[in-house]
């Protein structure tokens, strides 16, 4: 009865204290500050943006193809 | 003899599977762009419509059962790449994670034993390529009574294009481009959807007055602002508010999920690090909170898109979605929206995110806990039993920090794996949860995959910047490419 009240306390007791460990990471990290944070979101979002135009470019060629072999 | 292996099952497919071959020279840094632009771009390009698709699909037929993944794994409907890199990235994952777990047995530092394993994971993709296929073609969903020819064409294209796509991927993986092939397509093809989504001047006929409207929720704007037939307020209130075609609030919560999943990309535990060779030489080993960016979203939506394929299985071939069959009473059915999807019903819809934040809340409010629950839970396993098997562990670390001669501050070189022990797992799981939980927020209200895809594609992207960068300053900045754009050498 003691070793099964034990392992149901494992159970419940492993998520509460993943929980913990991880709010308590999550508050020891490194934030990146404004001016980091602004670098970066420009270098990948210049970059995802030009990607992006030229897939839907692509995408844009796939519409008179479709028109041919439809 | 030692006994069968799982990988010896790939050993008479050997010579039948085609390969790519490891590139002979040093690929340079402009080669290694182009290709990675290249491949996953052709693999856009290959999204030609199937031939043979009955034409009455439609009305009352069988509908899309997937919608809410497909983005993730850059699919379109009744396309050649019907299945995306699903295939690929379901059986490149679970084999490495039943590898690494020891289930099945491969001795990675023999090469032959390598081989063996990349080909069965190629064998196995090509294997779930060709057996969805079937399910969609006998579910219906190209339309009922196929005629022989028609099921083999399908057949033909669906597995042909697969196995090129696995080509392409395979590019890319084997050291022409960066990083992984399925990270590359995964972020060209999230990056042209949302410029699709954004931009797009597509114009679809949305009413039966001939009206058209663009797919591109910025453009629909002005253009409505514009158009005689739409008051302003009308005009700005669709351009938010339209379900059938990309509005501005899906456009501003992706946005939102990117910025902050770049932002989480960014939480890093420094910790300190000196020489044990040189005196005086400190430095930082930053750990970060994703530590295994976003796979372990990618291993959720695999086993989410399992779970909703088997349902599509079960329902629709077995049962033929009929409601007093007792398996649509045991799983739940579909229903048709739209005439374009098919809505899974309680109890499937519990892993469902609904179509809008007001139905999610008032039509199945259970699935906000489960679907979160799932995605949780299923993350940081995965992230969990991960890094201890990715060759990034805490172990795999101390290793290399005892070859290049650095010890952490204050901490004997004996200790430094336990130390490490300390951070890393708990950096993994944490960052995968909070990711699964921005992941189901962004998804519950409302935007069909579009957020777990938007998360997956920004998290490779940072990784492949990172690969880049390294590799821009290994080679010294010699870069025609970076001249010609002008980058100047640190612009990342």
């Amino acid at each position: 009865m003691a070793k099964g009240n034990t392992q149901i306390e494992r159970i419940t007791e492993a998520p509460v204290e993943f929980v913990k460990e991880g709010a308590a990471f999550v508050q020891k990290c490194k934030k990146p500050n404004t001016k980091e944070f602004s670098k970066i979101v420009r270098a990948v979002g210049i970059g995802f943006l030009a990607v992006g135009i030229i897939g839907y470019a692509i995408k844009l060629v796939h519409i008179p193809i479709r028109y041919l072999i439809v | 003899m030692a006994g069968f292996r799982f990988i010896d099952l790939a050993k008479p497919f050997l010579p039948l599977i085609p390969e790519v071959e490891i590139p002979y020279e040093k690929i340079g840094f402009d080669e290694k762009v182009v290709y990675t632009i290249i491949s996953a771009l052709i693999y856009l390009f290959t999204q030609f419509p199937l031939a043979g698709v009955a034409k009455d699909v439609g009305a009352g037929s069988v509908q899309d059962p997937i919608y809410f993944l497909r983005s993730v794994f850059a699919s379109e409907p009744r396309t050649l790449l019907e299945f995306g890199i699903f295939p690929i990235v379901s059986s490149a994952l679970l084999l490495q994670l039943l590898a690494g777990l020891k289930i099945v047995k491969v001795n990675f530092k023999l090469r032959q034993d390598r081989e063996l394993f990349q080909t069965l994971t190629k064998m196995i993709a090509i294997l779930q390529y060709f057996l969805l296929a079937n399910v969609f073609i006998f579910s219906g969903f190209y339309g009922e009574n196929l005629s022989v020819v028609a099921i083999v064409l399908l057949n033909v294209q669906l597995v042909a294009a697969g196995i090129f796509a696995t080509l392409l991927v395979e590019v890319v993986d084997k050291g022409y481009g960066f990083g992984s092939g399925a990270m590359a397509v995964s972020v060209v093809a999230t990056a042209t959807s949302f410029v699709a989504d954004v931009f797009g001047v597509t114009q679809f006929p949305v009413d039966g007055d001939g009206h058209r409207e663009a797919q591109g929720a910025f453009i629909n704007l002005t253009q409505s602002l514009r158009s005689s037939h739409k008051t302003y307020t009308s005009a700005i209130l669709g351009a938010f508010n339209r379900d059938y075609l990309p509005n501005l609030t899906t456009a501003f919560l992706v946005v939102g999920l990117a910025a902050v999943s770049g932002w989480l990309q960014n939480f890093r535990i420094e910790l300190s690090i000196r020489s044990t060779r040189a005196r005086g030489i400190n430095n930082v080993y930053p750990i970060r909170l994703l530590y295994t960016g976003g796979l372990p979203l990618l291993f959720s939506y695999v086993l989410l898109f399992y779970i909703h394929i088997g349902a599509f299985i079960l329902i629709q071939i077995v049962a033929k979605n009929d409601p007093s069959s007792l398996i649509y009473k045991l799983l739940g059915g579909y229903s048709s929206v739209n005439n374009l999807l098919y809505v899974p019903q309680f109890p499937l819809s519990l892993l469902t995110p609904s179509k809008s934040l007001i139905e999610n809340l008032t039509r199945q409010p259970l699935t906000a806990f489960t679907f979160t629950a799932f995605l949780v839970v299923s993350s940081v396993w995965f992230a969990v039993v991960w890094q201890g098997i990715s060759g990034s562990s805490a172990r795999d670390i101390s290793v290399q920090f005892k070859e290049q001669g650095i010890t952490l501050t204050g901490r004997r070189e004996q200790s430094v794996a336990k130390e490490l022990e300390k951070v890393i797992p708990v950096a993994s799981g944490a960052g995968a949860g909070v990711l699964a939980v921005i992941v189901a927020t962004g998804e519950l209200l409302g935007l069909k995959g579009k957020g777990a895809s938007i998360v997956i594609g920004i998290t490779s992207a940072f990784a492949l910047l990172e690969l880049i960068t390294v590799d821009y300053q290994q080679s010294g900045g010699q870069s025609a490419l970076a001249q010609v754009l002008g980058a100047p050498g640190g612009g990342f």
